[in-house]
């Protein structure tokens, strides 16, 4: 009882101390992302050369992809494979609202991403509630479904088969016209931007209590049902947003290349999406967003050597077998290490 | 509280309970259910608390017909259970998971569970890392939260020893008869449920052998004959 009594007043000591000098962190911490932030959006237009910055345009798309991936599955335990299919539907969807159905660029966008979310919710409807590979081989499914039926002949007036549509608008797009999202220059703040808030939006939907639950439901469903919890709404959820962060990622993409063809749709970026949030780690937003940026540099170191593949492969098994949680878990290891040795030589 | 009325649950060809009738009245009384391996004492549990659709019969809790209500619409309607085998989370600490459970059923004090369960030392410790015994308490930690009004406990003594099962024991029953809530504990330990249950019912091979006071159990003939012969 003593004993007890004695932890409740060391508890409540250390909740006086812990707040204030984590609140001072947190303000740092702050300080860096913002200040990081802005250092990010514009040095690179003065530093870097148009072929770096599309380079960099390309990785940081295909890192916010790799986002999306990363997030489902590190926090419902499911790997999506056709996350590819919503970034390059997205991008047909754009095109046609405009085209044939004569809306101006905004309700285009808004048009698409309500059809991705309505999907998305109807494909997870049926799928979320299957084991993991089946969730896999599904999304797999549904992927190639949508990759083939852009192909078909009685599509070809909306989609061009398989030459792909070319994707432009008159006027302007939040005040840019389409020759600035195509600019790389001038796109790279715009994806900057987009990878910070969508990072962002991520981090505090794993911080709150739908990440805390989904956690717990990928642990153990059973425990959670027989704690009175609904285990399939969650879920869901989280499909339908790692969905929407994918269409919001396509539109992003469209708006820059000005082209979408079935490329864009396939399980071949998929895989490179999954790769990227691989290098990078899934347990955080920045893991996947710098594993698409590496991923989009070394695909171009590897090609000019002509050994994309070779040299891919490698380091996949090289990057899963050293750094299983990616390049920011390990950072992340290696400075609690760190942090841990010097404490103890203090202390 | 409870009433089960000829119950039955079938995996496959196997029938595990036939027609079980049975009455769990009592207020503030520890409900014991004995009987050998594979009388039925889990499907009992498991039906009861919608892990296993029953082949046939009914449930009624609290004068409701529940046999086709989800688990978790019992769970957050009074009905709580542990498992025979731990059923935690394991990369959650202590504390995480039983405040998380605590939020989904409205319920603020979960320091009487903590007290109760004895688990202040080990509120910090991921669920995995601690001892097998510890892990058994914090199973029965997690069916306490919300203040149920029906506790179904399976073996909650397995795996641990004769004196700490006693003690578990001793605790819920002090608990239930403060709470003046149900609770139904199936466990092989018979010694445990002689001294701390104020009603015992028999399974033998899926089927209800008999329901009377410990006494009554311990000298009915039958139940001599099908299970405590060995034991006695
Ligand atoms: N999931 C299952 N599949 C097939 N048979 C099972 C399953 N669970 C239990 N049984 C069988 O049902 C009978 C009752 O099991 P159970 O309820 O676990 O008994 P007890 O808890 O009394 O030991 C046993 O014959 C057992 O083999
Ligand atoms: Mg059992």
């Amino acid at each position: 009882m003593n004993g007890q009594a004695a932890t409740r007043v060391a508890y409540r000591r250390g909740a006086a101390l812990v707040p204030s000098a984590r609140g001072s962190r947190r303000i740092l911490a702050g300080a860096a992302a913002l200040l990081l932030f802005t250092i990010g959006a514009f040095a690179p237009q003065y530093l870097a050369n148009d072929f770096l910055l599309r380079l960099a345009d390309g990785g940081l798309l295909l890192g916010i992809l790799a986002l999306s991936i990363a997030f489902l599955m590190s926090q419902a335990g499911l790997v999506s494979l056709g996350a590819a299919s919503v970034y390059g539907g997205v991008g047909y969807l754009f095109a046609i609202a405009m085209s044939q159905w004569y809306l101006s660029p905004l309700a285009a966008i808004v048009a698409s991403m309500v059809v991705v979310t309505v999907y998305a919710a109807i494909l997870g409807a049926l799928i979320i509630r299957t084991t993991p590979l089946a969730f896999m081989m599904l999304t797999l499914a549904a992927g190639e479904m949508i990759s083939h039926a852009v192909l078909l002949e009685g599509l070809r007036d909306y989609t061009s088969g398989a030459d792909g549509l070319v994707v432009s608008f008159g006027g302007t797009l939040f005040g840019l016209e389409a020759g600035d999202f195509a600019n790389s220059a001038r796109f790279w703040p715009i994806v900057w931007t987009a990878a910070w808030a969508i990072g962002s939006a991520v981090w505090a939907v794993r911080r709150s209590r739908l990440g805390a639950v989904l956690r717990a439901t990928r642990q153990n469903e059973e425990r959670m049902r027989f704690s009175g919890f609904d285990t399939y709404g969650p879920r869901l959820a989280a499909f339908v947003l790692a969905n929407v962060i994918a269409g919001a990622c396509g539109l992003l993409h469209v708006l820059n290349s000005g082209f979408v063809s079935p490329e864009s749709l396939g399980l071949g970026l998929s895989t490179n999406a999954l790769v990227s949030a691989l290098i990078g780690g899934t347990a955080t937003s920045a893991g996947p967003l710098l594993g698409g940026v590496i991923f989009a540099f070394a695909q171009d170191q590897f090609g000019a050597h002509g050994l994309t593949q070779l040299l891919t492969g490698l380091a996949i098994v090289v990057f899963i077998v050293l750094f299983p949680s990616g390049v920011v878990g390990a950072w992340r290891d290696f400075a609690q290490w760190i942090w841990r040795n010097r404490n103890r030589e203090a202390g | 509280m409870l009433e089960i009325d000829k119950l039955s649950v079938s995996y496959g060809t196997v029938h595990a309970l036939q027609e079980v009738d049975l009455e769990i009245a009592g207020e503030g009384v520890l409900h014991g259910v004995i009987g050998p391996n594979g009388a039925g004492k889990s499907t009992l549990l498991d039906a009861v608390s919608g892990r296993r659709r029953p082949t046939a019969g009914a449930i009624r809790y609290r004068g409701q017909d529940i046999t086709r209500r989800s688990v978790a619409w019992r769970r957050r309607r009074g009905m709580a259970r542990s498992f025979q085998r731990t059923n935690i989370f394991q990369d959650l600490t202590v504390r995480e998971q039983l405040s998380l459970v605590a939020w989904r059923l409205g319920d603020d004090r979960i320091s009487d569970v903590i007290e109760v369960m004895d688990l202040g030392d080990y509120l910090e410790e991921r669920a995995g890392r601690i001892a097998y015994g510890v892990q058994r308490r914090v199973d029965v930690a997690l069916a306490l939260i919300g203040r149920p009004q029906l506790l179904l406990l399976d073996e909650p003594g397995a795996g641990l020893s004769a004196e700490e099962t006693l003690r578990l024991f001793q605790h819920v029953r002090d608990l239930v008869g403060e709470r003046r809530i149900a609770a139904v504990v199936v466990e092989h330990d018979v010694d445990a449920v002689f001294a701390c249950c104020g009603v015992v019912t028999v399974l033998d091979l899926g089927r209800h052998l008999a329901t009377g006071v410990p006494a009554e159990i311990r000298a009915d003939q039958r139940v001599i004959t099908a299970y405590l012969g060995s034991a006695a």
